[in-house]
């Protein structure tokens, strides 16, 4: 269905003016939320792993930090305060437009199919310039890269969470279970820091995704950006398109036995 | 001078009353299934009529290298800078226990209801006001003392120039060299090791012992922190081959 | 009063008590308002209250500190002669005395059998009217007589000694014959004063004869003690288990039990027969120096080998090293040393070893024989009428069975036996306070029924302890740290108890008890006093010292009004000390201290030992939760050689059998006690359901002990009982 180059540069410039919705304002605030919170977390939690014995980070900047809240337990308290705040905005959201958001948008978007596959062979050495002939797969609305990496964060953002939860509320725990909640908790931010290296770089320094970074600002992308990047989420919203015309149409022609006024020729192609 | 608090324990003064036990308990609000001093009983040693017997107080070491602040994931325990102390920060303890397991003295205990590590404080509350530890202030046979080991005019300096015989229970090994604050003063034939007898089911259990380290903690840093690590790197690697392709190429719009 | 939680559950709970400690709610109580008008606590309720500790009989000084309305800490007072700043392990604990569970905070009655612990709460007025109904009856019907009044000595004794010689009951029973009769009578006889004060700081050479010091604590003494070890004094220690006081003693004999007379005896002959004594104090201060040679000439070292075991030439020599220490040499009177009859003999020899060696004096020397707690200090007390005449025979047998015991002291045992008995005539009521018979008398199935033979039982107690327990009606005393006691004069100052928190519950304390009683019974013409503050202020009035400044320091400085005695006069009727004793003569006794034979057990039986362990008082602490947490678990000690024949290891069940029952006990196989003893740790077999703490933890030994008493002291021979032991 592809074959997006072949596409002539009238059409494209024609595509690129006109935008499609692809995140609405909940997702948009949700993310950048996140964003937010990280970089409250992550700063003050690497500052509070000060055990000598694993020498994580750098001892300046356990003191710097310590200085700025005034002591360690002032550290830790704004941590959890912030991570529970964090959790519980997220597992609100999550909770709150569950049926309508999460679900379909779950079912519909998460789940790897063939041409993900496909594509995760062939994309990542394109992009080190070898197989420049060969044809990548159609992709969804979020391509397979994302879609690994939107895992990752499932995955990790679970983890940090209970974890999270384990070593907050110490005296409802067991002192076994907040043993494993540190180095689960180290694991599951940093496994999420190693994918926030490339998830950033690829939406933020890489030039060939510059709409997809504006596009969680604004919400849309152009029609050019969905056919070539995310083609079967492109036909996808051309077929609702489409539909929602037909039934403006049918509507309108119904409304014109009434009005009796001559029905409106299509100009579309 | 920095201050350098530590105790000196006169091994032939002690008469096992237990008044410095039931005292701390008192004062630090120590739950009734924890202690955090023992009074060690050596046992009955000999044959009727030949027999001595021998008492040894003893509590956290407050050691001059702890490694109990090595394990420590928050840094809520540490030693003092102004005293020498080890203390705990209660608040910023998460109550994982792995400093329980690394102390060779097993001085330190989990409080279940609260959720954290509690310990010997060496009473700082009370030695911030002058007075001294509620142990040391009780003990009938007058076997404990308390003071800064650096001031050469304080009680325990004194007990140290003047004993027979001075003795500390010191774990070297492997690295590790705890450097007690705790010196043992006087005892008729010395004392090696401790056997802690119950009632806190550390019966038969020889102090000072190797540090312990927990699965979860070992696991931490010999596997976890080299897998992530190596993520990490990983990913920066990926990003940066690409960032330094897309500086050499140029911006280059895909559909040009 | 029945519960449903279990000991586990105790625990936990006293687990949350304590850490509620730090968390009380302020009430701004009565007493607290007080300590604030006193400058003691600031306005958030914080600060230190001075007063008296009650865990044991020596009664240190303690400064409470109070935080919020709630006891949090207890520390010693360093002005008190007794703590010096310390306070030992029972001390520290008095806090969980008061907050324990398992306090009466309110009148009982009973309405179960006794000894089903069913009681129901009811109001003050109800309880004392009762009370007061059944005593006023039992003394028409029978007489004051037979009403029946027992206490453990304590501050509001005399309070107590007011109310049953008002009430014009003869029967008065404490606690010492159970304990240091021996000791008081004979240092009465030969010192003309009941216990002598010991000094240690010139002492070189020290003798005890049992009195483990450092298990049986009193603070500032088992201090000097130890300050005084460590200073390179000796101690010769006799006693036939390794205690504490053992291991740190110079020399431990292990002396055959009951044989310690014949060793000081033996002692006595080296010095006299050497003439090492002090020639000069003997002489000028001592009657029977001129005969005594000859008497003790039969006590030679030999002689007291056969028969203690220990070898002749260390009797000898220790002997000579106590006669070098000249002034410097103290025979420690005890309490109750080998608790034989004949320890009565032991005392007197003690007495007599620091008579030869010229360290008794008034002032300054090792053993003072002047009574600390008198003190020259004569406290003012409330007008009263003279008391009714009494005119019954005293049911202990005091004096008409036994001529030279000191009423004040009486025979316990024999009160309880004469209740029994029913002989001369019957007791019908028991006013207990403060006490603990069921399990401080031998043979406790006697005192059980005995228990029964009487219609009314009233106790007055802050816990329900056993004897509590079996009553039928239960007066709830606010506990040390709740209430104010008479004043204790000791070493020239007064101190005081006084409440550093509001009584919990209804409890109230034994001056207002026995007054309110005292008001019932008819007698308020003996209580003229308001209330317990009235009182103090009256004690205080002659010596014209200010009650706010007590309260405030804790103590105050008394002049004494008896002026320093340059010339030594010994309170006897010589004047000087008796060795040679004529008032024992005239009594049919032998007038100088001397030999008597204990029994000895068969091959297959063992002495049954008891004694004290630091961590608890007699009978009353084992329910304290602190306490229980560091005691020792109660065992019966068995050398290793015994042991082996009956294939026991530590921690084997063991029967435990003597003349009148039967225990089982766990075994303790040690090395620390001779082949032919066994020791049992006191205090634990109780019987009370309503000590939930206590209950079910060890055996008593008031279960084997036989009753045996000294006719001339009238103490009960405690370890003259004895048992066979076998594997359950």
């Amino acid at each position: 269905m592809s074959g997006y180059q072949n596409i002539s540069g009238k059409e494209r410039r024609r595509l690129r003016e006109r935008k499609i919705k692809k995140h609405n304002l909940a997702n948009i605030l949700t993310h950048w939320f996140n964003v937010g919170m990280w970089l409250l977390l992550l700063p003050t939690g690497i500052a509070i792993i000060s055990s000598p014995r694993l020498g994580l980070t750098p001892e300046w900047w356990q003191v710097a930090f310590r200085n700025i809240f005034g002591s360690t337990a002032n550290l830790i308290t704004f941590h959890y305060t912030v991570g529970i705040i964090w959790g519980f905005v997220l597992i609100f959201n999550i909770f709150f437009g569950f049926r309508k958001y999460f679900v379909p948008f779950a079912i519909k978007r998460m789940l790897l199919d063939k041409d993900d596959i496909e594509w995760l062979k062939i994309k990542p050495l394109q992009m080190l310039g070898f197989l420049k002939d060969k044809e990548l797969p159609p992709q969804d609305a979020y391509n397979a890269g994302q879609k690994l990496y939107m895992y990752l964060v499932l995955i990790g953002t679970v983890g940090i969470g209970s974890s999270g939860l384990v070593m907050t509320l110490k005296n409802i725990f067991p002192p076994l279970l907040k043993q494993i909640a540190q180095p689960l908790h180290f694991v599951s931010v940093f496994g999420i820091v190693a994918g926030l290296i490339v998830h950033v770089y690829m939406g933020a320094v890489f030039p060939e995704e510059k709409e997809a970074f504006f596009s969680m600002f604004s919400g849309k992308v152009s029609q050019w950006y969905a056919r070539s990047h995310h083609e079967k989420w492109y036909w996808e919203k051309v077929q609702e398109e489409m539909e929602w015309e037909e039934q403006v149409n049918k509507q309108v022609e119904s409304a014109s036995h009434v009005n009796a006024r001559p029905a409106p020729t299509k100009t579309s192609d | 001078m920095k201050k350098r608090f530590g105790f000196v324990i006169d091994v032939s003064r002690c008469i096992d009353c237990r008044a410095c036990m039931v005292a701390c308990s008192v004062e630090n609000y120590v739950p009734i299934n924890h202690s955090r001093i023992w009074v060690q009983d050596q046992g009955v040693d000999g044959v009727f009529p030949e027999l001595q017997r021998l008492f040894v107080p003893y509590n956290c070491m407050h050691c001059e290298n702890p490694p109990c602040t090595e394990v420590c994931v928050s840094g809520a325990t540490y030693k003092d800078k102004d005293t020498g102390l080890v203390l705990v920060d209660q608040e910023a303890c998460i109550g994982c226990g792995f400093c329980v397991e690394a102390c060779p003295y097993d001085a330190r205990y989990l409080d279940e209801k609260r959720g954290v590590v509690d310990k010997c404080t060496g009473c700082i509350q009370r030695v911030e006001t002058g007075q001294q530890p509620a142990c040391v202030t009780t003990c009938i046979g007058g076997s404990r003392l308390f003071g800064d080991l650096n001031d050469p005019e304080s009680d325990v300096s004194y007990a140290i120039k003047n004993a027979r015989l001075v003795q500390r229970l010191d774990y070297e090994s492997g690295g590790i060299d705890t450097d007690p604050n705790v010196f043992y003063v006087n005892a008729p034939e010395g004392i090696s090791s401790l056997k802690t007898s119950d009632p806190f089911d550390q019966m038969g259990k020889e102090v000072p012992r190797s540090p312990r380290y927990t699965l979860s903690e070992v696991g931490w840093k010999k596997i976890l922190v080299p897998a992530v690590l190596t993520g990490i790197g990983a990913a920066f690697l990926v990003q940066a081959t690409y960032f330094t392709k897309q500086l050499i190429e140029g911006e280059k719009e895909v559909d040009e | 009063m029945s519960n449903t939680l279990s000991r586990r559950d105790f625990l936990k709970v006293g687990g949350v008590t304590l850490g509620a400690l730090a968390l009380g709610q302020y009430v701004p109580a009565k007493a607290a308002r007080e300590a604030a008008d006193h400058n003691q606590i600031d306005a958030n309720g914080d600060g230190y209250i001075p007063t008296t500790c009650e865990m044991c009989v020596w009664r240190c000084g303690v400064l409470a500190k109070v935080k919020e309305g709630r006891v949090i800490k207890l520390e010693g007072n360093p002005d008190h002669p007794h703590s010096k700043g310390k306070l030992c392990a029972r001390g520290q604990s008095g806090l969980m005395n008061t907050y324990d569970p398992d306090r009466v905070l309110y009148p009982l009655i009973r309405v179960g059998k006794r000894g089903e612990g069913k009681f129901r709460q009811a109001s003050w007025e109800e309880a004392l009217d009762i009370t007061a109904e059944n005593m006023i009856r039992i003394k028409e019907q029978y007489g004051p007589e037979a009403m029946v009044f027992s206490s453990t000595h304590n501050l509001s004794q005399t309070q107590f000694e007011n109310l049953l010689y008002a009430y014009g009951s003869p029967n008065y029973g404490t606690q010492r014959s159970l304990c240091f009769n021996a000791m008081v009578t004979a240092f009465t006889l030969t010192y003309g004063v009941e216990e002598p004060a010991r000094n240690y700081d010139q002492v070189e050479f020290i003798m005890m004869v049992g009195r483990n010091m450092m298990e049986a604590i009193s603070t500032s003494e088992t201090s000097e003690l130890s300050d005084a070890l460590a200073r390179g004094a000796k101690l010769v220690y006799l006693d036939p288990r390794f205690t504490k006081t053992a291991s740190k003693a110079t020399e431990w004999i292990p002396i055959r039990p009951g044989t310690d007379a014949a060793f000081l005896l033996a002692m006595i002959n080296v010095i006299v027969s050497n003439e090492l004594a002090d020639c000069e104090f003997v002489k000028q201060y001592v009657v029977g120096c001129d005969d005594i040679r000859e008497e003790m000439s039969k006590y030679t070292p030999r002689w007291a080998e056969k028969i203690t075991g220990v070898p002749a030439k260390s009797i000898e020599r220790i002997a000579r090293e106590y006669a070098a220490a000249g002034k410097n040499a103290m025979a420690h009177p005890g309490w109750r040393t080998s608790n034989f009859i004949n320890s009565f003999q032991t005392e007197r020899a003690i007495a007599t070893l620091n008579a030869l060696s010229g360290n008794v004096l008034t002032m300054g020397g090792c053993l003072v024989a002047e009574n600390p707690e008198a003190s020259g200090v004569s406290l003012g007390k409330p007008s009263q009428p003279s008391y009714p005449r009494v005119s019954a025979l005293r049911l202990d047998g005091v004096p008409w069975k036994y001529p030279l015991v000191p009423l004040k002291l009486g025979v316990f045992q024999e009160l309880r036996d004469a209740i029994l008995t029913g002989q001369p005539y019957q007791a019908h009521g028991w006013f207990i306070s403060r006490q603990n018979p069921i399990l401080s008398l031998p043979d406790r199935k006697k005192t059980l029924e005995a228990l029964g033979k009487l219609d009314f039982i009233v106790t007055v107690d802050i816990i329900m302890n056993d004897t509590t327990w079996f009553s039928d009606v239960v007066l709830p005393e606010a506990s040390y740290l709740e209430r104010y006691d008479p004043l204790m004069a000791l070493a020239g100052k007064i101190f005081i108890r006084q409440p550093v928190i509001e009584p919990q519950g209804e409890a109230r304390s034994a001056l207002w008890i026995y007054k309110e009683l005292g008001k019932r019974l008819g007698l308020e013409d003996f209580f003229k006093y308001e209330d317990e503050q009235d009182y103090i202020r009256q004690q205080l009035a002659p010596l014209d010292l200010d009650f706010y400044e007590l309260c405030q320091k804790g103590h105050v400085v008394a002049e004494s009004d008896t002026p320093g005695n340059d010339e030594i006069v010994f309170n006897t009727p010589s004047g000087k000390i008796e060795i040679y004793n004529e008032v024992l003569a005239n009594a049919g006794f032998s007038p100088w201290p001397t030999w008597e034979e204990p029994p000895y057990p068969k091959s297959d039986e063992f002495y049954l030992l008891t004694g004290k362990v630091g961590q608890h008082t007699q009978f009353g602490t084992q329910n304290n939760l602190l306490l229980h947490k560091y005691e020792d678990k109660p065992r019966i000690w068995i050398h290793p050689d015994p042991a082996k024949e009956r294939e026991l290891q530590t921690d084997d069940w063991v029967k435990v059998t003597s003349q009148i029952g039967e225990v089982k006990v766990h075994a303790l196989v040690t090395e620390a006690i001779r082949p032919d003893c066994v020791y049992l740790t006191p205090g634990y077999g109780h019987m009370s359901k309503g000590l939930r703490t206590a209950y079910g933890n060890g055996v008593s030994d008031s279960d084997l002990h036989v009753t045996y008493t000294d006719p001339i002291s009238g103490g009960q021979a405690l370890s003259q009982t004895f048992v066979t032991v076998r594997k359950a």
